[in-house]
C-alpha cells in the first residue's frame, strides 16, 4: 500500500533542494539585513514595534535587532540564536557573526548549484575553519606581562569596538571610562558591579565615571542628608503594618476604647521592629517596600536615614557593594552583616536628586551615569557601553589581541587560500569558497563606508602577501593603513567566537535536507 | 539584492559590473531615509509658522475628549500631535530634549532640523555618502557652539536687570507677551528665592511651585513668599479662617474614630452600650485634639488618608471650637515641599506631637479669590529656599498658555544659574555662526567643505522664519542682516516691532547662552541620527 499522507493535515514538509533553498535564502535575507551595520561607518536601523505604544527603537547592534525580529524561516532563527550566544558569550561581534555565516552560506549554495555534495561542503569548510583558526593563534599578540601596553591595548579595542556605534564621536573618552571601570573589576567578570545609570538631558560628553553606587530614590523627609561611614542595612520587609496572614481574622470588641488600644498596639508593634532596627547600630535603612510616614519619622527622631521602595534590583547591587546581606527579621542583631561606606549625601544629576554611596566596602564597584540629548540616544549608549565592557572583560581573562579593520580576515584567507592549494580533490573548492566568505567581512565594511571595495580589497590582499604585514582598512581616510600604528584592535576571543560559531552554523544549515512544520496543536473546542 | 552582494562578495570579480549592482542595491536604503526625511521635515515645517514674537498659536483639539488647546509652544504642539512615523516621533523626542535641557527654544531646534534636514537631502542626492555629512555635522556643531561662546556676553547673578530682559525675551513669543514685563520679574525672583547658596549652580525648578487659579486676569499672577494651598479652610462649625502669628503642624495621622489594620468589629448588644460607645469616639477624638491644643498648635495640614477619614465632622467641630485652622487633603507628594517651606516636620503620630516641630508663620489666612479661596500662609519663619507663583487667567486656555510661558521663563532664568553668559537675541546669533562657518568652510578640502557650507547656510532658516511670520520681507532682511554682520555688528539681529536690523543689546533682546547651544548640538545630533538610519525593521 502507497503511504499517502504520513503527516497530519496541516503539517507540511518540504524536501531535498527545495528545503535547502529555503533555508538558504532565509540566512541570507537575515545576513542582508543586518550586514549595512556592520563596521565603524555601518549604519542603524529603526526598529518599531507593532505592539502597543508603537515604540520606536534606533540601533546600530546586531543582536538588539535580531532579538527583536519576526522570523518564521528556520533557518534564519538559527542565525539569530547564533548571534544571542555571541552577545552571551563574549558580548560583541553578533552582527559579523550572522554576517559570516550568511557569506558562507551564500558560498555554499554556489558550490551546492555547481554539483558538489553539501557534505564535502561541510568537510572543507571544517578544515577550512580549523586552518583559519591556527592562522588567528599564531598571529595573536599577548600583552599580559607589560601592564602599561596591555592598558593601551584595551583602549584600543574599546575604541574599535565603540567606533561602530553611536558612541563613536567620543570614543576615546568613553574607552577610557570602560576600561577604567573594567579594571577596577580586577579580573572579575561581574559585570553586575558596574551600574549603568541613564539620565536625559545634557550630552554624551557630560557621562562620567563614579566610584561608588548611585541608588535612584530620594531621602525620607527630615533625615539627614548626609552620613559619614555609614553602617547600612539593608533590608526587605513591611514596613507599613505586619498583617496577620490567616484568612478571616477579625477581633470583636464592645467599645471605641478597646479599638483604641488595638491601634495603639500595632503602633506600639511597629514602634518596636523600629527599635529592633535601630538597635543594629545602623545610621542608614534601605528597604525594598514601602516605608509608612510612621515608622518614617521614628526613624527622623532617631537620626537615621530610610530609603524607601528602592527596586529589587536596586537592593541586590547596593548590598553586593557595600558587603551587606538583605534582612528580613531583625530578632539578631549580631547575626545580619551590615554593608559599610564611607559616606552617603544626595546629590543632583540633571534636573533628579539621587542618593550617593561612595567608599563602599567592594572597591570593585562603579556607576558609569550616561547622559545625552534622548532616551533613543541613552539606549543605544548603554548598549554600546554594554558590548564595550563585555569585551573588555573577556580580554582581561584572555590577554591575546588581534588587529581590527578586516586584518584577521585577510590574515585568515591568506592561509586558508594556500591550504586550499595544498588539499586535492573536490573539498579544494569548499575551502577557496570559505577564503572568500572571510573576504567578505572587508568588503562589506569598505562598501558600507562608500568606499570602492573591489579596489581596496585587491590592494589588501596584495599587502597581505608581504610577510607580517599590518595592514587593514582605514575608513576613515579611505584606504589601506597600517593597523598597529592606527590602534585598531580586536579581542582574539571575539574574532575566535565569530568564526567558530558562523562556521557551525553555516554547517548546521547545510546539514539540512527536509523541512517538516508540524500541525499546530488545535485548541479544544469548549463549547 | 542577493546577487548584488553574492558579487560584491567574490573580490575577484569582474570590478566594473559589480560597481553598477551596488547602486541598485542601495536604492531602497535611500528609499527609507527619504521618507524619513520627509517626514521630518513636514513635522519641522507645521510649528515653523509658530517661531519669534509673531508666530502664530496652533490650536490643538484632541479627537477623543474633544479637549482644546491654544499654544505657541512648540514642545506642546508637538507632544499633542499624534505621530505615527518613526522619523517624526523621534522629533517629538528632540523638542522634549530641548525642553528639560534648555527650557526655552524647543520651536527653534525643530526648525533648525528641519533646515538641516532639508539641505542632507540636496547633499544625499548629488551623491556624498551619509556618513561624510553625519561627520561634518559633528564638526560643524562643535566648531558652532565655539562661536557662540565667543560672541557671549558673561553676566552676574545680582545684574537683576539682565535676568529680566532675558525671561523678558523668552515671553515675548507667547500669548500672554503683554504681561512679560509682570510675568519676567515674577520668574527672576522666584528663581533666584529658590537658589541654594551652597550651590550657587544647581536650581531645582521643583522648589518653585505654579498654583493656578481661575478667574481675574493675568495681571493679577503674583509671586507669594510663603505657601499657597489651592483650597479651602475648614468651615466646620465655623472654625477660624484667619490665624496671626500661627503655629503651624503637618500632620500625617488620622484624627477619627480609631481603626486597626486587622479586621474589627464593635458588638453592640444594647442600646445603653451604643450610647457609650458614642460617647467614647467623643472622648477619643476630643483627648487628641486637647494633646494637639496643649502644644500651641493653631494651624493644622492634614495629610489625605487612603485607609480612613483623614478627619470627621466630628473632630472638625472640636478642632474648630479650638480655634485650630484646619487645612485637609494635602497630598503625600507634597509634604516635603511643604515642610521645606515650613521649615517644620511633619508629625505621623499623636503622641509625637511636639512644639519644635511645629512651623511658624506670621499670618495664614482664607483668601476668596474668583470664584473659590485659597489658603495663604506668609511671612514664615526661617522660611526654606522655595517659592510660589499664583497665576490668575481670564480662562482655563489662558491659565494654562500663562502657566507654560512662566515655565519657559523659569527655564530661562534657571540656564542663566546654570551657565552664566547671555547672547543677543533675534536671529543674530544664528547669522552669525552661519557667516562664520561659512567662512572657515572655505578653509577646508574636499566633500567637507560642501558640506559645511551648505549646513551653513541652512543655519539661516531661523532669521528668515522670524523675518517671514512677523510679515516682513525675508530676503532683504536676511540680506541686511548679513550685510551687518560682515560689517562687524556681531549684535544686530532683527527688531521684529520696528521691521528693521538693530542691535539686539540695546533692544534688551537677549537670551541665555545654553538655549543656543543647546538648540545646535541637540539638532545636528537628531539629524546625524537620521541620516544613519538606513531601514525600518518592524518588530514585536
Amino acid at each position: 500500500m502507497a503511504v499517502e499522507r504520513l503527516l497530519k493535515d496541516e503539517a507540511t514538509e518540504e524536501k531535498g533542494d527545495r528545503a535547502r533553498m529555503a533555508s538558504f535564502i532565509g540566512a541570507m535575507a537575515i545576513a542582508d539585513l543586518v550586514k549595512t551595520t556592520l563596521g565603524p561607518k555601518g549604519m542603524d536601523k529603526i526598529l518599531q514595534s507593532t505592539g502597543r505604544g508603537r515604540n520606536v527603537t534606533v540601533t546600530n547592534d546586531g543582536a538588539t535587532i535580531l532579538k527583536a525580529l519576526h522570523i518564521d524561516n528556520p533557518a534564519a532563527k538559527v542565525l539569530v540564536d547564533i548571534s544571542k550566544v555571541q552577545d552571551d558569550e563574549v558580548g560583541d561581534g553578533t552582527t559579523s557573526v550572522v554576517v559570516l555565516a550568511g557569506e558562507l552560506l551564500r558560498e555554499a549554495e554556489k558550490l551546492v548549484n555547481s554539483k558538489i555534495h553539501p557534505m564535502t561542503i561541510i568537510a572543507g569548510y571544517r578544515m577550512a575553519a580549523e586552518c583559519a583558526r591556527n592562522a588567528l593563534l599564531e598571529k595573536a599578540m599577548d600583552n599580559k606581562q607589560d601592564p602599561e601596553k596591555f592598558k593601551s591595548d584595551l583602549l584600543n579595542i574599546a575604541m574599535t569596538t565603540l567606533s561602530s556605534k553611536i558612541l563613536s564621536q567620543d570614543k576615546e573618552y568613553f574607552a577610557k571610562l570602560a576600561v577604567d571601570a573594567v579594571l577596577r573589576l580586577k579580573g572579575s567578570t561581574n559585570l553586575e558591579a558596574i551600574q549603568i545609570l541613564k539620565k536625559p538631558g545634557g550630552s554624551l560628553k557630560d557621562s562620567f565615571l563614579d566610584e561608588g553606587f548611585i541608588l535612584d530614590k530620594k531621602i525620607g523627609i527630615g533625615q539627614p542628608k548626609r552620613i559619614e561611614n555609614a553602617k547600612i542595612l539593608v533590608a526587605n520587609t513591611a514596613m507599613d503594618t505586619d498583617k496577620v496572614k490567616i484568612y478571616g481574622a477579625r477581633v470583636r470588641v464592645d467599645s471605641m476604647t478597646k479599638v483604641a488600644e488595638i491601634e495603639a498596639a500595632e503602633k506600639q508593634k511597629m514602634r518596636e521592629k523600629v527599635q529592633k532596627i535601630i538597635a543594629h547600630g545602623i545610621n542608614c535603612f534601605v528597604n525594598r517596600q514601602l516605608i509608612y510616614n510612621f515608622p518614617e519619622e521614628l526613624f527622623a527622631d532617631a537620626g537615621i536615614l530610610a530609603i524607601e521602595h528602592a527596586d529589587f534590583d536596586g537592593i541586590e547591587r547596593l548590598a553586593l557593594v557595600t558587603g551587606g546581606e538583605i534582612a528580613s527579621t531583625f530578632d539578631n542583631p549580631e547575626s545580619v552583616k551590615l554593608g559599610h561606606c564611607k559616606l552617603i549625601e544626595e546629590i543632583m544629576i540633571g534636573e533628579d536628586r539621587l542618593i550617593h554611596f561612595s567608599g563602599c566596602e567592594m572597591g570593585q564597584a562603579c556607576t558609569i551615569v550616561l547622559r545625552g540629548a534622548s532616551q533613543h540616544v541613552l539606549d543605544e549608549a548603554e548598549r554600546s557601553l554594554h558590548d564595550a565592557l563585555c569585551v573588555l572583560t573577556q580580554t582581561v581573562n584572555d590577554s591575546r589581541v588581534l588587529l581590527g579593520g578586516g586584518w584577521p580576515e585577510m590574515v585568515m584567507a591568506k592561509e586558508v587560500d594556500e591550504l586550499a592549494r595544498r588539499t586535492p580533490g573536490k573539498k579544494s573548492h569548499a575551502i577557496e569558497a570559505f577564503s572568500r566568505a572571510l573576504q567578505a567581512i572587508p568588503t562589506i565594511i569598505a562598501d558600507n563606508a562608500g568606499l570602492d571595495s573591489a579596489d581596496l580589497i585587491s590592494q589588501l590582499r596584495a599587502e597581505h602577501h608581504k610577510e607580517r604585514s599590518t595592514s587593514g582598512i582605514d575608513v576613515i581616510s579611505g584606504g589601506v593603513g597600517d593597523m598597529e600604528k592606527l590602534g585598531i584592535s580586536e579581542s582574539f576571543k571575539v574574532k575566535q567566537a565569530v568564526l567558530l560559531s558562523a562556521t557551525e552554523a553555516a554547517e548546521m544549515i547545510l546539514r539540512v535536507d527536509e523541512i517538516i512544520t508540524c500541525a499546530p496543536r488545535k485548541r479544544e473546542d469548549r463549547m | 539584492m542577493a546577487a548584488a552582494t553574492a558579487a560584491a562578495a567574490a573580490a575577484s570579480a569582474s570590478s566594473s559590473a559589480r560597481k553598477g549592482e551596488t547602486y541598485t542595491d542601495t536604492k531602497r536604503r535611500d528609499d527609507v531615509r527619504m521618507a524619513n526625511i520627509l517626514a521630518a521635515r513636514a513635522v519641522a515645517d507645521a510649528v515653523r509658522t509658530s517661531l519669534g514674537p509673531r508666530g502664530m498659536d496652533k490650536m490643538i483639539a484632541s479627537a477623543s475628549s474633544g479637549d482644546v488647546v491654544i499654544t505657541n509652544d512648540g514642545a506642546t504642539i508637538l507632544q499633542r500631535m499624534s505621530l505615527l512615523q518613526p522619523a517624526a516621533r523621534m522629533l517629538v523626542d528632540l523638542s522634549r530634549s530641548q525642553d528639560s535641557a534648555a527650557g526655552d527654544g524647543t520651536t527653534s531646534v525643530v526648525v533648525l532640523a528641519g533646515s538641516l534636514l532639508r539641505r542632507s537631502l540636496s547633499l544625499l542626492s548629488s551623491g556624498l555618502h551619509p556618513t561624510s555629512l553625519s561627520d561634518a555635522l559633528h564638526r560643524l556643531s562643535l566648531r558652532a557652539v565655539d562661536a557662540l561662546h565667543a560672541m557671549s556676553i558673561p553676566l552676574d547673578l545680582s545684574d537683576r536687570g539682565s535676568l529680566v530682559k532675558s525671561a523678558a525675551t523668552a515671553l515675548s513669543s507667547k500669548v500672554v507677551s503683554q504681561y512679560s514685563s509682570l510675568l519676567a520679574p515674577i520668574a527672576v525672583d522666584a528663581v533666584l528665592a529658590a537658589l541654594d547658596p551652597a550651590h550657587p549652580d544647581l536650581v531645582d525648578l521643583r522648589d518653585v511651585r505654579v498654583v493656578k487659579k481661575l478667574g481675574g486676569t493675568v495681571d493679577d499672577t503674583e509671586l507669594v513668599r510663603g505657601l499657597v494651598f489651592d483650597k479651602k479652610a475648614s468651615h466646620a462649625a465655623g472654625g477660624p479662617t484667619r490665624v496671626e502669628n500661627a503655629k503651624i503642624a503637618v500632620v500625617q495621622f488620622q484624627i477619627s474614630p480609631p481603626k486597626t489594620d486587622i479586621e474589627q468589629s464593635v458588638v453592640v448588644s444594647d442600646y445603653a452600650q451604643m450610647d457609650r460607645i458614642l460617647r467614647e469616639e467623643r472622648n477619643y477624638i476630643l483627648g487628641m485634639v486637647k494633646k494637639i491644643k496643649a502644644t500651641g498648635c493653631n494651624v493644622l495640614l492634614i495629610q489625605k488618608s487612603i485607609l480612613r477619614d483623614a478627619v470627621t465632622d466630628l473632630s472638625l467641630h472640636y478642632l474648630a471650637k479650638a480655634k485650630i485652622l484646619v487645612v485637609k487633603d494635602v497630598e503625600r507628594d507634597d509634604i516635603e515641599f511643604i515642610t521645606k517651606t515650613l521649615n517644620c516636620l511633619p508629625i505621623a503620630n499623636i503622641e509625637h506631637f511636639r512644639e519644635d516641630k511645629l512651623g511658624h508663620a506670621d499670618l495664614v489666612e482664607e483668601v476668596p479669590v474668583g470664584d473659590g479661596r485659597i489658603v495663604k500662609i506668609t511671612g514664615i519663619k526661617d522660611m526654606g529656599r522655595t517659592a510660589t507663583v499664583l497665576v490668575r487667567g481670564s480662562n482655563l486656555l489662558v491659565i494654562d498658555e500663562a502657566e507654560r510661558s512662566l515655565h519657559d521663563a523659569l527655564c530661562v532664568v534657571r540656564c542663566l544659574v546654570k551657565k552664566r553668559f547671555l547672547i543677543a537675541g533675534g536671529g543674530a546669533p544664528e547669522i552669525e555662526m552661519s557667516m562664520q562657518l561659512a567662512a572657515w568652510a572655505k578653509e577646508l578640502q574636499g566633500a567637507e567643505s560642501y558640506c559645511i557650507k551648505e549646513f551653513a547656510e541652512a543655519l539661516e532658516v531661523i532669521p528668515y522664519t522670524l523675518a517671514e511670520n512677523a510679515g516682513l520681507n525675508p530676503i532683504a532682511i536676511v540680506t541686511e542682516l548679513r550685510n551687518q554682520h560682515a560689517k562687524g555688528e556681531i549684535n544686530a539681529g532683527i527688531n521684529v516691532r520696528k521691521g528693521q536690523i538693530t542691535n539686539m543689546l540695546e533692544e534688551n533682546v537677549v537670551q541665555p547662552l545654553l538655549v543656543s547651544t543647546s538648540a545646535i548640538t541637540l539638532a545636528t545630533e537628531f539629524v546625524r541620527m537620521i541620516l544613519k538610519i538606513d531601514d525600518i525593521v518592524t518588530v514585536r
